[in-house]
C-alpha cells in the first residue's frame, strides 16, 4: 500500500430530498473534474490520514478511493501529496 | 436483588489523542496540549505517550515540561474540536442507553442495566462500543464495568487494552482492595494525608476501617469514601434529558500580567462580572452570594464571600460586591489570577422587592444596560460593545471569558445528596 495523503477537495454533491448526500464529481486544485463512477459503500469511519467522518468508498476512473465528509467539508485519501 | 450494570468509559489522554487523530504525524513526536504561554495560562493539559515517557506530567507548567524534554512540541488547545469529537463519541454511547452521564469531556458513565435485554452480554457490548469509537471516531478508550459508578470508574482507570475491566462482587476484593487508596474517587491529597496518618494505604484497608472513626475524623466525607470502598455507592447515572441546575456560576482567569493594585484589577473584574451575569441571565437564575478568589504570584489562593441584600443577575451589582471583597487583599504580593462566582441560585423572577434604602432606578438602568449589551453582542460579536474602563488595558481585557473559559470539570454528585 502506497503512502496516503489528506487532501481537502471541492466536491459537487447532490443533496437528495431524503437528506442523503451523493457526491457526483470531485474537483482537483488545478480545476480538473473527476467523475465519481460508483459509490461502493457508506459508513462512519476515522481515516488513517487523520480526521474522519462519513466515509464514501467510491470508484473514480476505475480506481477505488475513500472520500470523507468531515464535519462540513470533504477530503480524499490521496496517493498524490 | 439484581445488581445494576454500569459502564465507565474514558477517552485516554483525551485532548492529546484528538490532536493525534486529526494530525497523525503528531504520534511520532513527544507532544502535549498546553495553555497559551503568552497568555500565561501555561500548564500541560494532556500529553501523548512519547511525552509521558519523557516524564512530562499533566498539570505541570510548560517551563517544567520543556526542562524535561527540550524537544517537546506544545500545541494550544482547540476546545471546539474536543467538544465536537467527544460529543460524537457520546452519541455512540447513547445508542445503547438513555442514561449517559458525562463526567467532564472525556469520561462518561452508562447505565446498561435496562438495555441488557435489548443488546445482550455487557462485556461483549462494552467491547463493541470501544471498537466502534476506535473505528468510527479514531479514538482509543478504556472501560470498566461494575455494579456501581465508583468501581466502574476504577475499572476504566486500569487502562486495559481493547476490552473492559470487570469488577464483580466476586472479584472486587482481589482487584480493587489492593489498590492505593488515592485511586478511589474523592480521595485527593488532603484526604490521602488524613487516611495515611491512620495507616490506611489501600482501598481494602479503608473498607475494613471503622466507619464510626472515619466519620468522627472527617464527617460525611468519611462515611462516603468508606461506602465507596465497600462498593456501596448507590448514586444513579443521570439520564440524557435531565438537566441539573448549577449551584454556582463563576469565571476565573490567569491575567496576562501581574496586577499590583485594585485600580488595575477593576477592568478585569468588570469583564468577569459581565460574563458571570450574562451566563446567569441565560439560565434564568439569580444569586445572592458573591465570592471572589484571588491567587497571588506565590500561587496561593485566597477568597472572600459576601451575601447580597437582594438576589441579583446584574453585572454592576456583582461588580460592586466583588470589588469591595477584593479590596481586602493587601497586594503585598502581586495578583496573578482572579475569579468571581455567584452562588445560592434561584430562578429569576424578573422583579424585585422595593426598598427604602437603595435606589431601584439604578438597578433598573443597570439591568437594561446589561440586556442591551447581551443583545448587541449576540448580534455583532463580543467586542462590538464594551465598558470604557476596559480600554485602559486592552490586552488584559481582550478575553471573551464567557465563550473561551467555560469548559469546566463537573462535580460527581451534580448537586444531588448522597444516600448512604
Amino acid at each position: 500500500m502506497s503512502e496516503l495523503y489528506k487532501r481537502y477537495v471541492d466536491v459537487i454533491v447532490r443533496m437528495q430530498k431524503d437528506r442523503k448526500l451523493v457526491p457526483l464529481k470531485l474537483v482537483w486544485d488545478n480545476g480538473t473534474e473527476y467523475e465519481i463512477d460508483k459509490i461502493l459503500s457508506i459508513d462512519k469511519r476515522a481515516s488513517e490520514v487523520g480526521g474522519g467522518g462519513i466515509r464514501y468508498a467510491v470508484m473514480i476512473c476505475g480506481r477505488r478511493r475513500n472520500l470523507f465528509y468531515e464535519r462540513d467539508r470533504w477530503f480524499i485519501e490521496s496517493v498524490q501529496p | 436483588m439484581n445488581d445494576r450494570i454500569i459502564f465507565h468509559i474514558d477517552i485516554n489522554h483525551c485532548y492529546a489523542q484528538i490532536e493525534e487523530m486529526l494530525h497523525p504525524e503528531l504520534r511520532n513526536v513527544p507532544m502535549a496540549v498546553g495553555g497559551h504561554e503568552e497568555k500565561r495560562q501555561g500548564i500541560i493539559l494532556a500529553k501523548n505517550d512519547l511525552a509521558k515517557a519523557a516524564g512530562v506530567l499533566t498539570g505541570e507548567s510548560l517551563r517544567e515540561a520543556r526542562e524535561k524534554d527540550p524537544d517537546l512540541l506544545i500545541i494550544p488547545p482547540h476546545y471546539e474540536d474536543y467538544m465536537y469529537y467527544t460529543g460524537k463519541v457520546k452519541e455512540i454511547y447513547r445508542e445503547y442507553s438513555d442514561q449517559v452521564e458525562s463526567f467532564g469531556l472525556d469520561e462518561a458513565w452508562i447505565d446498561y442495566t435496562a438495555s441488557r435485554n435489548l443488546f445482550g452480554d455487557p462485556e461483549e457490548v462494552c467491547s463493541r462500543i470501544m471498537e466502534r469509537v476506535n473505528e468510527e471516531i479514531g479514538l482509543k478508550v478504556s472501560a470498566g464495568i461494575s455494579w456501581n459508578k465508583v468501581f466502574a470508574k476504577l475499572g476504566s482507570d486500569q487502562k486495559k487494552q481493547g476490552s473492559p475491566f470487570s469488577i464483580t462482587r466476586e472479584n472486587y476484593k482481589q482487584t480493587v482492595w489492593p489498590l492505593p487508596v488515592e485511586s478511589l474517587l474523592y480521595v485527593g491529597t488532603a484526604t490521602s494525608i488524613k487516611l495515611r496518618s491512620r495507616a490506611i494505604r489501600t482501598i481494602g484497608e479503608l473498607a475494613g476501617y471503622s466507619e464510626y472513626h472515619l466519620r468522627n475524623a472527617m464527617g460525611m466525607a468519611g462515611t462516603m469514601i468508606h461506602a465507596f470502598a465497600n462498593g456501596e455507592d448507590t448514586s444513579p447515572v443521570s439520564d440524557v434529558l435531565r438537566v441539573t441546575k448549577p449551584k454556582s456560576i463563576g469565571n476565573s482567569i490567569t491575567m496576562i500580567h501581574d496586577v499590583y493594585s485594585l485600580e488595575e484589577l477593576k477592568p478585569v473584574c468588570y469583564v468577569l462580572c459581565e460574563a458571570v451575569a450574562s451566563r446567569m441571565r441565560e439560565q434564568g437564575l439569580e444569586g445572592s452570594t458573591v465570592y471572589v478568589s484571588m491567587r497571588s504570584t506565590s500561587l496561593d489562593w485566597t477568597g472572600w464571600e459576601r451575601k447580597m441584600e437582594q438576589k441579583t443577575d446584574v453585572s454592576e451589582e456583582i461588580f460592586n460586591a466583588a470589588m469591595s471583597l477584593a479590596s481586602q487583599y493587601n497586594f503585598s504580593l502581586p495578583l496573578r489570577a482572579f475569579g468571581v462566582s455567584v452562588s445560592q441560585m434561584h430562578p429569576s423572577k424578573g422583579a424585585r422587592q422595593l426598598s427604602l434604602f437603595w435606589d431601584s432606578r439604578r438597578y433598573e438602568r443597570a439591568r437594561r444596560t446589561d440586556l442591551a449589551m447581551d443583545e448587541i453582542r449576540s448580534r455583532y460579536g463580543f467586542y462590538a460593545v464594551r465598558r470604557a474602563c476596559t480600554l485602559l488595558d486592552r490586552p488584559m481585557t481582550e478575553i471573551n471569558v464567557k465563550e473561551d473559559h467555560t469548559v469546566h470539570p463537573v462535580g460527581y454528585f451534580q448537586g444531588r445528596k448522597m444516600i448512604v
